[in-house]
This record gives C-alpha cells, structure tokens and sequence, in this order.
C-alpha cells in the first residue's frame, strides 16, 4: 500500500516538472482506446486486449521517471506518445514472434527502442491512434463553439452532405457554412498538435 | 477579376479562422466566399489541408458525436461537472456512448436500452468509477439513478470487490440525510447499484450560482451533513470523498443528501496503483488522504470543515493552481482566515471549522455526532435566542495545549514537591537527632549491643557510646546515600519531563517563575543537606 502515495506524487512531480498536468491524463484517453482498439483488430480477446492496454500503461507510468526533460529532446508529450508507440509496436512484434511472457526488462527496453521493422502492425495502429486522436480532439473541443457552427462542420465535412442543403436547413449563408467548417477544423488540428506536444498548449 | 483580387485578403481569411475578425468582416467574408472558389480552396487549406480533411471524413464518421446541441450534463444525482477529472470533461459524449454497448437492446421509445429492469433513459454523469445513467424502474413505476462501475474496471478483480464491498456497506446506510441505494448488482457482468433519483442540485451548484451562504443555512446544511455522516460512521463506512459536489439539495425541501458513499475514492485507489493518476479534485481531501496514510472516519470530518468552509467564504480552503499545490498546502497550510473574507462570519464558527481543519486527526472532533449536535445547538441558539442559551465556547487547540501543558507543570511541580518534602524531612532527622539517637541508644543500648555487637564482657557503659555514635553516624550516612540517590533520581524526572516539551517548543520558551521559586528552593535544599551531612 505504501507505494501508492509515492507512485502518485512522483508522477505528479514529474508532469509539473514538465509543466504539464493534464499531459497524463489527456494521453491515457486517448491511448487506451487505441490501444484496446489495435488489440481486439489483432484478434485479440476483450480479457487480453485490457491487458495488453494495462501493460502499456503501466509501463508507461513507469517510464516517466525515466523522462529528461531536456526541451532541446522535445515537450514531454511528444516524448510520451512516442515512447508508447514504441513499446507498442515492439511488444507486437515479440507477440509475432515468441509468446508472451518476458520480463520487466524486456519491456522497459522496448520503451526507448525504434521499432525495428514498420510493419503492418504499425500501420494498423496508426489508424487506430489517428481514429481516437481525432475523436477525443472533436469531443475536446466541441463546446466551444455555438451549436450552428459545430453543425455545419459535422454534417459536411464529417457526413458529406452538400453544402447549400446544410446552410438552408441551418438557416445560414453558403459562405457561413465555409467559414464555420473551416473554423471548426483548424481548431482541431490545432488541439490535436497540442495535445501531440507538436505545439505548446497556449489554452485549456 | 479586379473586384476579386481586391477583395481577395489572405490576412483576413486568417482572422476570420481564428475568429479574431469583427462579425462585419466575419459577414463580408462569408459573402466574398460564396463567389470565390479560389479563397474557399485558400481557406480549406489553411484550416487543414486535404489529409486532415480526409482523416476528418473517415475517422469521425465512425464516432457518434450528434451534430446537435452537446446536452447539458445536468446531475440531478450525484456526480456533477466538479467531480469529473479533466480527461472526463474534455471527453464526455462519444466515450459514454461507446461505453454503453453493455446495454441490452429495448423497444421502449425513449430508452437508450436496458440494464436489469431498468430502462436507461440518459446518461447523467460520469466520475471516476464510472458512467451515472439515469433510468426508469417499471415495477415500481419511478426513476432511479443508476452507477455503473466502468467498463476499464469491471474487469479488474480488485475494482470489482472494492465495488461490491463498498456498495454494500453504503446501501445498509438508512438514514434522511444519505442518498438510499435500493438495489446493488455486484455480480453481473457490469456491476452497478441503483439508487434514489434525488431531484434538485448540489451544494456545489449552488455555492457557484449564489457564492456564501447565509449562516442559518450554513449550519442546517452542515448539522444535516454531518448527521449523515454520523450515520454512516456508525455503520463504519468512510465516505472519503466529501465535497459540495456529493452534498445534494433537495427541491423545495432543501433536504441535505450525502451521495457517494466511499465510491468514488474506491475506485480511485485501484486506479492510482495501476496508473499512479489522481483522480477527481484534491481540494478537500484530509492531510492523512493527501499524505497517502491510511484514513478513518475523521478524514470525513476534516472534508466537512472544508464543505463549512466553502459555504462560508464561497470557495474551497485549499486553493492552488496545480493538483500537488494543492496537496501540499492540505498538509502544510492553513486556510485563509474565513472573517477576513467573510466578515459576518461568526467567531464561534471560524473556531469549529479551525477545529475540524486541524491536521492532526486526534484534534479534530472526535465524532460526527458531536459536530451535528454542536452545530444544532447552534442553530437553536440562533432561532430561539431566548429560550435556547448559545453552546459554551469552544475547548480549541490552544486551550487544550494549555491544559496539558499545565498538567506537565503540575507533575513537575509535584516532583520538586517530593523532593522538597523528601529533603526537607531527611534535614530534620539529620540536624536535630544527634541528641534524641543518643538518647535513644542509652535506652536500648543493650538491646542494640546484643544486636550490632558480639556482648563484650568487662565492658562498661562508656566505652559503648562511641560505638553507638559511630553507628548512628553510618545508618545517616547510609540514609543520606538512600536520599542522594533518590534526589538525583527525581531531578532526573523532572528533566525528563522538561525535556520534550523544551525540544517542541522554542527553545527560548520561558520557564514559570513557580518551576524556578521551586528549582530554586531545591537547590538551596540539597546544599543544606550536604553541608549539615558534614
């Protein structure tokens, strides 16, 4: 029970290092589902895709003490996504090759490691990642536009509906519909580079 | 084409995206766009580019976030935006709803599916241990609030038991200021307990619309809190987690209603082991929940300070920016002065809430019950000032502090008493008995001959005195020896006793002039001692 508290606030003494609180948690909502989702489009069990999710953040969460927060090696973010990749892509790869069951050290080397071959797994989760980063960012930053303009974006720019159609059932110009979707989407791509740690979170 | 490109403004298509344009040049744009593909296709590129827009097409076709108006997440029940952590309100719609695949399918119009016989009708809330779904009960025809423990950790043997365990305890809690659990199902392949649907808002709503509270209704909200509490202390359940938040308001009656029930922060442990991740806000935790150490009823009772707290001022005592800020001042620091933000705060209060806040447990109020009932009497006091006489004042830290250490000085006190008496009685019999022991001796001299001495025959009287001086002289030699040691023995003590409370205090911390008049005395004792001995 003790290392509880001392996991806690070391972790938490780290992200503040980084500047950063909200870095673990915005990364676990969006890993995990990534993870699990990669796992069960692998074949895995709902019972196997959790412990694959588990390990990888597990280690993880380890890993950040490991974490120089050097700014010329990247934000902290950058560093996290990255290093959850890797060990991902790696631990796949073992999966491919021998059954699981190695040790700590094992994964703790895969944290760092390039994955050696692209693959199609790396392909695979990559779709995976950029399905929950998109939708996570959507959710994220949904309520901060008014209910027209998120609209306008969703139903053509996510449903393909044509534009004049959405701008009478809106109530809105053509022109309107453009600059409202546009809006939205800039937005986003901009809360998924800083959530990616590819730009400094300036807000939120 | 000249009207086009002089109307054409890369700079303003920018603003316009950022929304930094005025809503005129907002329109003109807009009226510009809808004759000029070119700056559309400028626009569309500066937003993202054909891949993002792309990646916007088939990643987020898949997600079911509606076009409409995102839902208020309104709790009538239990958790509110407050007690969501970060990630949580940042993310709310698209996660639930793929999180509620566990639903049975339902032909009822309205119902997003079923759980049990329960017909879900909305999704209310989510907290750290899972999704609030709001539901209809058919049998007994009236709606129920139903916690779901969530999906990460149904399948986690440890947050599954600590689920049952604590959903269990909370339901035998059976008492007006606690939400009731109707029902628990900790075995099924989702677990989740079903309890009243409590329509009105939480405190926290409330202080956030209203700030401060008036001081009547600072203490009925707080005696009926911690009514609560007590019983569920009784029970022994620890809440763990109180905070205006899970203090629910009644409609019309105002009825207070404790929710949550050591749930929360059940579910938090595991989640802390596994991802080291606090979840929900720190701000009114104890120091011992802060610090990590294992907690009991009273942590509660420090939280209750908080909640009185923040009914008083407005705001939570322990403010920072960050999570461990706010951690530390928990453990380190004292909440600002209430009568300096509020001002018709009541002394009497400040001191009852200085006496939940104290960081020690052993401090604070030892009960739920007597908090209850001093804010009560209270509350009666105020009510009826005629007829209710107002509660004694409080026996606070700095009189109990005073209090032992008074004891401490009386045992000191005693002490050098002793000594004194030891040494005072110890002089008598050695100044003056020189005569009374002769005297004494020629008495028994025989008897005490026949004890100390073989009986020397031909021996006359006389030349026994000095034998029986000697002896005399060596028993108050051995006597003195005895007290010597006795009286080293004590002064040993009284250091003793002075020693800790001089290492906790200031080391410059004043003696009382009693303890040296005393100290004083004694040493001018011991020294008549030796000198007579000579």
């Amino acid at each position: 029970m003790a290392e509880i508290p001392n996991t806690r606030f070391s972790l938490l003494a780290r992200l503040r290092e980084g500047g950063d609180e909200c870095a673990w948690t915005e990364f676990v909502g969006i890993y995990e589902p990534a993870v699990y989702g990669f796992a069960r489009k692998k074949g895995l069990q709902d019972a196997d895709a959790r412990d694959l999710c588990q390990e990888v953040m597990r280690a993880v969460s380890q890993a950040i003490d490991g974490w120089d927060p050097d700014p010329c090696k990247g934000t902290f973010r950058a560093w996290l996504f990255r290093i959850a990749r890797n060990l991902l892509i790696n631990l796949a790869a073992r999966e491919g090759r021998h059954p699981r069951g190695s040790g700590e050290s094992d994964v703790q080397r895969m944290l760092e490691q390039q994955p050696a071959a692209e693959g199609a797994d790396s392909a695979l989760f990559d779709v995976e990642y950029r399905r929950q980063v998109f939708s996570w960012a959507a959710e994220a930053i949904r309520d901060e536009f008014a209910v027209a303009t998120w609209a306008a974006f969703w139903r053509t720019a996510v449903e393909d509906q044509p534009i004049a159609g959405v701008a009478t059932a809106l109530g809105l110009s053509t022109g309107a519909v453009y600059i409202a979707r546009s809006r939205v989407l800039a937005r986003l791509r901009q809360r998924i580079d800083a959530v990616e740690g590819r730009t400094p979170l300036f807000e939120n | 084409m000249v009207v086009r490109f002089t109307r054409c403004d890369r700079r303003r298509l920018k603003e316009v995206l950022q929304g930094g344009a005025t809503d005129r040049a907002e329109s003109e744009l807009a009226g510009h766009l809808e004759e000029c593909e070119h700056c559309r296709r400028d626009l569309e590129m500066m937003a993202g580019g054909p891949e993002v827009w792309g990646d916007v097409r088939s990643f987020l076709s898949s997600v079911d976030i509606p076009p409409g108006p995102p839902g208020p997440v309104h709790s009538e029940t239990t958790t509110t935006r407050d007690s969501l952590t970060s990630s949580e309100q940042a993310a709310p719609g698209a996660v639930w709803r793929r999180q509620l695949g566990f639903l049975t399918p339902s032909e009822v119009p309205d119902s997003l599916g079923r759980l049990g016989a329960y017909e879900i009708t909305d999704v209310i809330g989510r907290g750290g241990m899972g999704i609030v779904l709001k539901a209809f009960d058919p049998a007994l025809n009236r709606h129920v609030a139903i916690k779901v423990l969530a999906a990460e950790w149904a399948h986690n043997a440890t947050a599954r038991r600590r689920f049952a365990r604590e959903a269990k305890a909370a339901a035998a809690v059976v008492h007006d200021h606690v939400v009731p659990i109707h029902y628990v199902d900790a075995a099924g392949e989702v677990p989740y307990l079903v309890m009243a649907c409590i329509s009105g808002h939480s405190l926290q709503e409330r202080l956030d619309q209203s700030g401060p509270l008036e001081l009547k209704e600072i203490l009925r909200i707080g005696m009926q809190a911690a009514a609560g509490l007590a019983a569920a202390h009784a029970q022994g359940l620890v809440h763990r987690d109180i905070k205006p938040a899970n203090i629910l308001l009644e409609n019309s009656v105002e009825r207070v209603r404790i929710t949550d029930f050591g749930l929360a922060r059940a579910v938090d442990d595991v989640s802390q082991t596994q991802s080291g991740v606090l979840a929900g806000t720190p701000q009114y935790m104890s120091p011992e929940q802060a610090a990590g150490y294992a907690v009991d009823h009273r942590t509660d009772l420090f939280s209750l300070g908080s909640v009185l707290y923040a009914m008083c001022t407005g705001r939570s005592p322990f403010r920072a920016e960050t999570a461990v800020a706010v951690l530390r001042r928990i453990c380190d620091g004292r909440p600002h002065p209430i009568r300096d933000i509020n001002p018709e705060i009541p002394d009497w209060l400040a001191e009852i809430i200085g006496k939940l806040h104290e960081k020690n447990p052993a401090d604070r109020f030892q009960t739920a019950s007597e908090v209850a009932d001093l804010l009560e009497q209270h509350l009666a006091h105020l009510q009826q000032p005629q007829s209710v006489p107002r509660p004694g004042k409080l026996r606070g830290r700095s009189f109990l502090r005073s209090l032992t250490r008074s004891r401490k000085w009386i045992g000191v006190g005693a002490a050098a008493l002793v000594i004194a008496v030891i040494v005072f009685s110890a002089v008598i019999n050695d100044r003056k008995p020189a005569k009374e022991n002769q005297e004494r001796q020629a008495d028994d001299g025989q008897a005490s001959n026949s004890v100390n001495e073989p009986p020397v025959p031909d021996s006359g009287s006389r030349s026994q005195t000095p034998d029986t001086t000697r002896a005399a002289t060596s028993r108050s030699e051995v006597d003195r020896d005895l007290l010597d040691s006795q009286l080293q023995e004590l002064r040993r003590d009284v250091l003793q006793m002075e020693l800790p409370r001089r290492r906790r205090e200031s080391p410059v911390s004043a003696t009382p002039a009693a303890v040296l008049e005393m100290d004083r005395q004694l040493r001018s004792l011991e020294s008549e001692l030796k000198s007579t001995a000579r």
